[in-house]
């Protein structure tokens, strides 16, 4: 047992001398966590999306083009998007620089047809490059067509009057006339103002999950949500990193001066596993410290979380145990470990959320230690002790650890 | 000339082995391959819920409004699913209470319940917000057409919407014709991550292992000198990102009807951004001594480039500041060129920048690589 813990303690000593590789495994899922939650946490400000570049190329320059380029100057909407005001060919030139989402072209005799309650179209040309905004964009110009249709309808007659106003010289324009059909039009004005103050039909949004409870995610939690999957993930690198002496001792000639000692093959296995364990939870311990300091990641109850801690870093021990044992020289463990850990991670949900997932790739998904953990620090969160995670972890790593034990045996002895 | 045979000879060597090595194909090919359906069906996901977004509906109305108003609901890329009650398992849903018809006929307002699962795509529920918000102003423009009647005959005879203002989207004159896929988009992303990453892995530890080994010291009882060694290092790595990239394309135009703009240019970009990354795996190999810190540094890097330089998410949906951040990566200018030439139909003159940038970041890690390299320890 002595002889043990000082292969044990001699290991992790090793390990402290020569830290810089570890410590970039620990950095990785810190920056990896950091960059994905700057991006995809939520915003102070209402929008969840930078405001959306968008050029308007007016062809119409009278009033309704004019009333378009205004409503985007609603405070709302300055906030969602960015307008330019350009002409097509300029509006090519950013579009293909990168610097707008959407092109809005207004054509001709725009407000002269809409006067006519003739049907017009605006041209909304999308950036192909982008994925998402230019659809905002369009989406956006079609509720705005609604509007417009519709205040054009309800002041069909006033439309044309205007139209006519426009078109006569002022001086054979008879301004008496205008007082009967002035109190037509408040009349309409009133009897809209009547559904329109309040609006007679709003919506009342909120965001849920599948049971219908109701969710508002900060960045912390999507700090916390994101970290576990990471973690694990680089634990996983860690601790193969660290067994790989199994094989690196063997190569090397070690092993066979250590078995020259009265240390017994049972005790050196015990001392890789007990050191792998051992480094799987420090790193871990780390990388939540890291976490909660500067994410502000929480974790739950701590005790709960050094118990799924302890499951997690033993599995991963006794599975890189056994593959150690496996697995004929260092190459081949370099060439199996690191696309054995990567299948894990984006099977297991480490890459992306599960649920994003296709369904095939979720099943998959539960045969890694990486999905246990992630579900695992879920439950932790949400103030649960997560029993079967642990129990599936620290089950399998046994049979692992069981498989291992003398497969390592036969290999160090011969 | 026989200086760049002999050159070419071990640069040749180089990718002979690695290409000898039983995990490459894994690296190079089937793994990318995994990366490039995952994300491009994730893309595709995208693209699907510009066809149909789904809306779930509770009606409880005990009028006809309801019903008058899921007819105002429905239209193009909304699907919409009845339900009698609130379902356990929905992306987005409305209900209707039980006295929408009543309060509208009072003229009351009302603030309908409108959910959208957390998880669900934002894209779709952004579609069917505005489209409720379509149906509220149209329904709401009929009433005032409507005047001052009785509002509980309205459905009996009404002046009906028209939509007058249309709108029409299409992509610019001289670009794609029809809506990307999301392969094309993935594949350009995938072979860029995975050309630093390998590139910077196999290229950085071989060079470590070469020099540990004494194999760069014995090749200068060759008539090779340390500058010839180290030009055939480079040459080599560059063979391997393109090798690789060459794999991914032909993979992509065979499977996935990758589309990639003039090719010879694609092939340009992908060779600029290789030398860049061929070069950044000798000055790494050069630095390093262990075989795990390269494969960390190797990791970080290639995945914060290609975090920033969009070859994940698009960069659209990037705040500014990180976007700015992104011009360190090569990656950036490197998805910005396969942009271009995807999407816009783009020739060498708008890709010049973008090559000029990477060129000047392969001449800057060159010099590095050149100034570190060591063929002893």
């Amino acid at each position: 047992m002595r002889r043990m813990f000082l292969v044990l303690e001699n290991d992790l000593r090793r390990r402290l001398k020569a830290p810089l590789a570890i410590v970039i495994f620990i950095a990785i899922p810190l920056a990896m966590t950091g960059l994905i939650g700057v991006i995809f946490g939520p915003r102070a400000e209402e929008s969840r999306l930078p405001p959306i570049p968008v050029l308007l190329v007016d062809h119409d320059k009278s009033i309704a083009s004019k009333l378009i380029l205004s409503s985007f100057d609603v405070d709302q909407m300055k906030k969602m998007f960015q307008v330019t005001v350009t002409d097509e060919a300029e509006g090519h030139r950013r579009m293909e620089a990168g610097k707008a989402s959407a092109m809005v072209v207004i054509p001709e005799r725009f407000t002269l047809d809409l006067l006519e309650t003739k049907p017009v179209t605006f041209q909304v040309v999308k950036n192909p490059a982008e994925q998402f905004l230019p659809d905002v964009v369009e989406e956006f110009m079609r509720t705005m067509g609604v509007i417009l249709s519709a205040v054009i309808q309800a002041f069909e007659d006033e439309v044309r009057g205007l139209r006519f106003m426009i078109e006569t010289p002022l001086e054979s324009f008879s301004w008496e006339t205008l007082g009967p059909e002035l109190g037509k039009a408040q009349k309409k004005m009133i009897a809209a103002s009547k559904y329109l103050d309040p609006l007679l039909i709003r919506l009342k949004e909120e965001e849920t999950k599948a049971t219908g409870a109701k969710t508002r995610i900060s960045r912390a939690d999507l700090f916390s949500m994101i970290l576990p999957g990471m973690a694990v993930m680089f634990l996983l690198f860690i601790v193969q990193t660290v067994m790989r002496d199994i094989i690196s001792d063997r190569e090397d000639g070690k092993l066979r001066r250590m078995m020259t000692t009265p240390l017994r093959p049972m005790e050196l296995i015990a001392a890789r596993l007990l050191s792998g364990w051992v480094t799987g939870m420090a790193v871990l311990l780390i990388m939540a410290a890291a976490g909660t300091l500067i994410f502000h990641v929480t974790w739950g109850p701590f005790g709960y979380f050094l118990w799924l801690s302890a499951a997690a870093s033993f599995w991963t021990a006794a599975f890189f145990a056994l593959f150690h044992a496996l697995v004929r020289n260092r190459n081949q463990a370099g060439a199996f470990s690191a696309p054995i850990i990567l299948a894990f991670s984006i099977f297991g949900g480490s890459m992306m959320n599960p649920e994003a997932m296709p369904q095939a790739f979720r099943a998959v998904g539960i045969l890694t230690p990486n999905r246990w953990f992630i579900d695992g620090a879920a439950f932790i969160r949400d103030g649960g002790f997560p029993l079967i995670p642990i129990l599936i972890l620290a089950g399998s790593g046994i049979v692992l650890a069981a498989l291992a034990v003398p497969a390592l045996s036969r290999r160090i002895m011969v | 000339m026989r200086k760049i045979q002999r050159i070419l000879h071990v640069a040749w060597n180089d990718l002979r082995i690695m290409v000898g090595d039983k995990a490459f194909f894994f690296w190079t090919l089937a793994f990318p391959v995994v990366f490039i359906i995952l994300f491009g069906l994730l893309f595709k996901a995208g693209d699907s819920a510009a066809q149909e977004a789904e809306l779930t509906v509770v009606n409880l109305d005990r009028g006809r409004w309801g019903t008058y108003f899921v007819e105002k609901i429905e239209s193009p890329g909304i699907k919409i699913i009845m339900s009698d009650a609130e379902p356990a398992e929905y992306n987005r849903l409305i209900i209707l209470p039980a006295d929408f018809s009543a309060r509208i006929e009072a003229g009351r307002d009302q603030a309908l319940s409108f959910k959208k699962r957390s998880d669900a795509s934002t894209k779709a529920a952004a579609r069917v917000e505005t489209r409720l918000y379509q149906a509220i102003a149209r329904v709401i423009s009929e009433l005032v057409l409507y005047g001052g009647g009785d509002l509980a005959k309205f459905l009996d005879g009404h002046p009906e919407f028209r939509d007058l203002v249309q709108v029409k989207s299409r992509f610019p004159a001289n670009t794609v014709t029809v809506v990307p896929s999301g392969f094309d988009h993935a594949i350009p992303g995938t072979t860029v991550q995975f050309i630093m990453m390998m590139v910077m892995i196999y290229g950085g530890i071989t060079v470590m292992e070469d020099r540990k080994k004494g194999v760069l010291e014995r090749m200068l009882y060759s008539p090779l000198s340390t500058g010839d060694v180290f030009r055939a290092k480079l040459l080599g790595r560059w063979m391997m990102g393109m090798t690789q990239a060459l794999m991914l394309i032909i993979v992509g135009k065979i499977f996935f009807k990758l589309n990639l703009g003039s090719m010879p240019l694609s092939l340009l970009v992908t060779g600029v951004f290789a030398v860049a990354m061929a070069s950044l795996s000798v000055f790494i190999g050069s630095l390093c001594a262990k075989e795990d810190m390269i494969i960390g540094l190797a990791v970080l890097l290639a995945n914060i480039f290609a975090g920033l330089g969009g070859c994940w998410w698009p960069n659209e949906i990037v705040p500014r500041a990180v976007r700015r951040a992104a011009m360190i990566s090569p990656a950036y200018w490197a998805m910005e060129a396969f942009h271009k030439l995807t999407f816009f139909r783009g020739g060498f003159s708008d890709i010049l920048p973008h090559l000029g940038i990477l060129l000047a970041v392969s001449v800057l890690l060159t010099a590095l690589a050149g100034k570190y390299f060591k063929v002893r320890d």
